[in-house]
């Protein structure tokens, strides 16, 4: 019974920073509109701006997020800027620019591989960092520390999205804009510095997302791949635009995949997801908490 | 307004074709066709194995210029050997079309590849169908030289001497330290590498009279092992067996530690735990850990410590198994061109064929002769097994079996000191 507990609760803490990497996802997939396959890119470049600001400082993980926020909000920012606002104004008349897709996943390819040009594909960790190998002891059960320090800050990006959205002003632009980008410039808002906004903040999370797994995870030019699709997995569970929804759906996959291999081989439990992923589409293609489309 | 939107389109149409036939003149001039050997090489240059591919391609290209520069092949006039690369990705369907991209294309007089044996498997088979002779430095499933082919030649050993030795070795260790091993647990990465050891670790292991307690297969992209490690922490093994590629070695080696999970030893197989960036990523982690390979820097044979100076010198790590035999490969290949001395395929085949190459700068392997046996399997290859252990010049890796081979002066640790 205690290995259960334990799993489970290890289960739980990693599902956490899995909805961490897939809140951003939420985030500029709802408002946006936008498929944005270069996500787990955008986590991997995260990744390696907190491996560098550890790495040559010397700083404890968490203190890089005050490098790392910043540089990833005016990274996502300026990328939508520059590279996705021009196929939005192209396809003006379309609800969803499909277009974009295919300009995200470009971007994928370009990330990785010039990451891959300029650091070289070996795997890197921070050797050194405090928080490495740290476990806490709980009644006989072993709970990792970087996973937990990665729940609570999980649970704190997500909240203050969160708040952000529904009480502030520029929040309220946002969700407006989702819902109707024409009605939204209608009302005053500029519709693309909004998703300027959007942007950067999804890509900020995806920053966070990457500080709170540098301690424990290599670092290495394709690691964003194995993040990127269970982040699309667990948005579709969570519901688009719902910032609970991700870590929730987060946490779903994570328990999963602690506690399935007890039974079974650790490749089935691959399996149970994707299988679990079909299912919520022909159930409740809005997921658990995604708000009813009717256009 | 539509015209402006089209003789943009043209403008971009005509810059592409003129920068496409600079590149195709630029990049295919300056070497004229006869007197040069084209050698075709399928690696896995992106994805999760981009890291051994690249030291495949170093391993050549440091080999090729060391041969071009000795004169290159005598018997061709002095031809130069001239590398030519293309990415596999680690994917078999890829692996496939790059075959036959540089063999119909490129019109490759040779072809050596691929590192990950799922995509080497059907990547030989176009091979076969064209007659090119294929190298295969390091490729290990079994299957690869038992598919009948006349035109592989592997210079590995198989998937069976690799499980074959990492038992012969416990049971040398059983006896050299009066320690009895009664459980053992498997846990292998899912892909035709691990399952190929699998399957001939639990023949021998019922052959050993052992008791396997575990036996897990895991996805090599798994983000989170912490799973496995309860399940091996569970099973409590005396000896765990782990096949991995070099990211999941990594995360297993350290959650392993953080479990705090000490089984009386821990055997690799080489690859992930053989890569150069393991030790640096896993620190004291790693420490007892015993791993099978082809090679070690520590190995006795003229020329091999040279050899890696240089090596590690222009790229900055240690030679490892895929480099050792990529560079082995190339000589090889050379040796073969020089007796075969034409390039049509057929005589290089024959040339390989009747390889025995006992000396040269290309033999720093730990054993004696490069011979292939009518399957294309080289019957030479041996492996040995290396203990990672700090002796004072921090983490290294140290020759520890056979007997005869071992590191001077160190004394294996077995069992894993139970702290």
């Amino acid at each position: 019974m205690l290995y259960i507990l334990e799993d489970t609760i290890n289960g739980i803490l990693m599902g956490s920073i899995y909805g961490l990497t897939a809140l951003g996802l939420t985030l500029i997939f709802g408002v946006l509109k936008v498929i944005n396959f270069a996500h787990g890119s955008l986590l991997m470049v995260g990744m390696y701006v907190a491996y560098w600001a550890v790495a040559l400082t010397g700083l404890h993980p968490y203190l890089a997020l005050i490098l790392v926020v910043p540089v990833m909000y005016l990274f996502g920012y300026y990328l939508q800027d520059i590279v996705i606002k021009p196929i939005f104004k192209a396809e003006r008349e379309v609800r969803e620019p499909i277009t974009v897709i295919i300009v995200t996943t470009g971007l994928w390819y370009i990330l990785d591989n010039v990451t891959l040009l300029l650091f070289g594909p070996q795997y890197r960790t921070i050797q050194a960092n405090p928080l490495r190998g740290k476990m806490l002891e709980l009644g006989g059960m072993l709970i990792s520390v970087p996973k937990l320090w990665g729940f609570v800050t999980a649970l704190i990006t997500a909240a203050s999205i969160y708040w952000f959205l529904q009480r502030t002003r520029l929040g309220r632009a946002i969700r407006a804009t989702s819902l109707d980008r024409d009605a939204a410039s209608l009302m005053g808002i500029k519709q693309y510095k909004v998703y300027n906004i959007a942007f950067g903040i999804g890509t900020a999370t995806a920053g966070i997302a990457g500080v709170t797994l540098v301690p424990f995870y290599n670092v290495f030019p394709s690691v964003g791949v194995l993040f990127d699709i269970k982040g699309f997995i667990i948005v579709v569970l969570g519901g688009l635009g719902s910032m609970g929804g991700a870590l929730l759906g987060g946490m779903i996959i994570g328990v999963i995949e602690s506690v399935g291999p007890q039974f079974m081989a650790a490749t089935w439990t691959e399996a149970i997801v994707y299988g679990l992923f079909l299912v919520f589409l022909f159930v409740k293609p809005s997921g658990l908490f995604g708000v009813r489309y009717d256009w | 307004m539509m015209g402006k939107r089209v003789s943009t389109l043209l403008w971009c149409l005509v810059t592409g074709l003129l920068v496409g036939l600079l590149v195709l003149f630029w990049g295919g001039s300056g070497v004229t066709a006869e007197n040069v050997v084209k050698i075709g090489n399928i690696e896995p240059l992106s994805g999760p194995s981009a890291a051994v591919g690249l030291q495949g391609k170093n391993a050549r290209e440091m080999a090729v210029e060391e041969i071009n520069a000795a004169g290159g092949i005598k018997s061709l006039g002095g031809a130069k050997l001239v590398l030519i690369y293309a990415d596999s990705e680690s994917k078999p369907e890829k692996g496939v079309a790059e075959a036959e991209r540089l063999i119909n294309t490129e019109k490759v007089n040779v072809l050596t590849g691929c590192w990950n044996s799922a995509v080497t498997l059907p990547t030989t088979a176009v091979a076969e169908r064209y007659g090119i002779p294929f190298i295969v430095p390091v490729s290990v499933n079994d299957k690869i030289t038992e598919q009948g082919f006349k035109n592989v030649f592997r210079i590995a050993a198989k998937d069976s001497w690799w499980t074959r030795d990492q038992f012969a070795f416990l049971k040398d260790m059983e006896k050299e330290f009066n320690v009895k091993v009664k459980t053992v647990a498997f846990v292998y990465e899912n892909g035709d590498w691990g399952k190929g050891f699998a399957g001939l670790w639990k023949e021998l292991a019922k052959k050993g009279g052992y008791q396997v307690v575990l036996d897990e297969p895991y996805p090599s992209t798994a983000t989170d092992l912490s799973p496995v490690v309860q399940k091996i922490k569970r099973a409590n093994p005396d000896v765990l067996f782990l096949v991995s590629n070099a990211a999941d070695a990594i995360l297993l080696t350290n959650t392993l530690a953080d479990y705090k999970v000490k089984p009386k030893a821990i055997i690799g197989s080489g690859g992930g735990h053989a890569d150069p960036s393991f030790l640096k990523a896993t620190g004291q982690n790693a420490r007892y850990i015993f791993d099978l390979v082809e090679w070690e820097t520590d190995v006795n044979k003229p020329g091999a410590k040279e050899t890696n100076e240089k090596f590690k010198k222009r790229y900055g790590y240690n030679l490892a198994g895929e480099s050792v035999d990529a560079y082995v490969a190339m000589y090889v290949l050379a040796d073969a061109l020089e007796r075969a001395g034409s390039l049509d395929p057929a005589k290089i085949r024959k040339a390989l064929a009747e390889t025995n190459l006992t000396k040269g700068p290309g033999m720093i392997v730990a054993y004696d002769a490069v011979q292939f046996d009518k399957t294309g399997q080289n019957e030479h290859a041996a492996l040995v097994m290396v203990q990672i252990n700090d002796i004072g010049h921090g983490m290294e890796r140290l020759t520890v079996w056979p007997k005869g081979a071992r590191h001077a002066g160190y004394t294996p640790v077995f069992p894993m000191p139970q702290k």
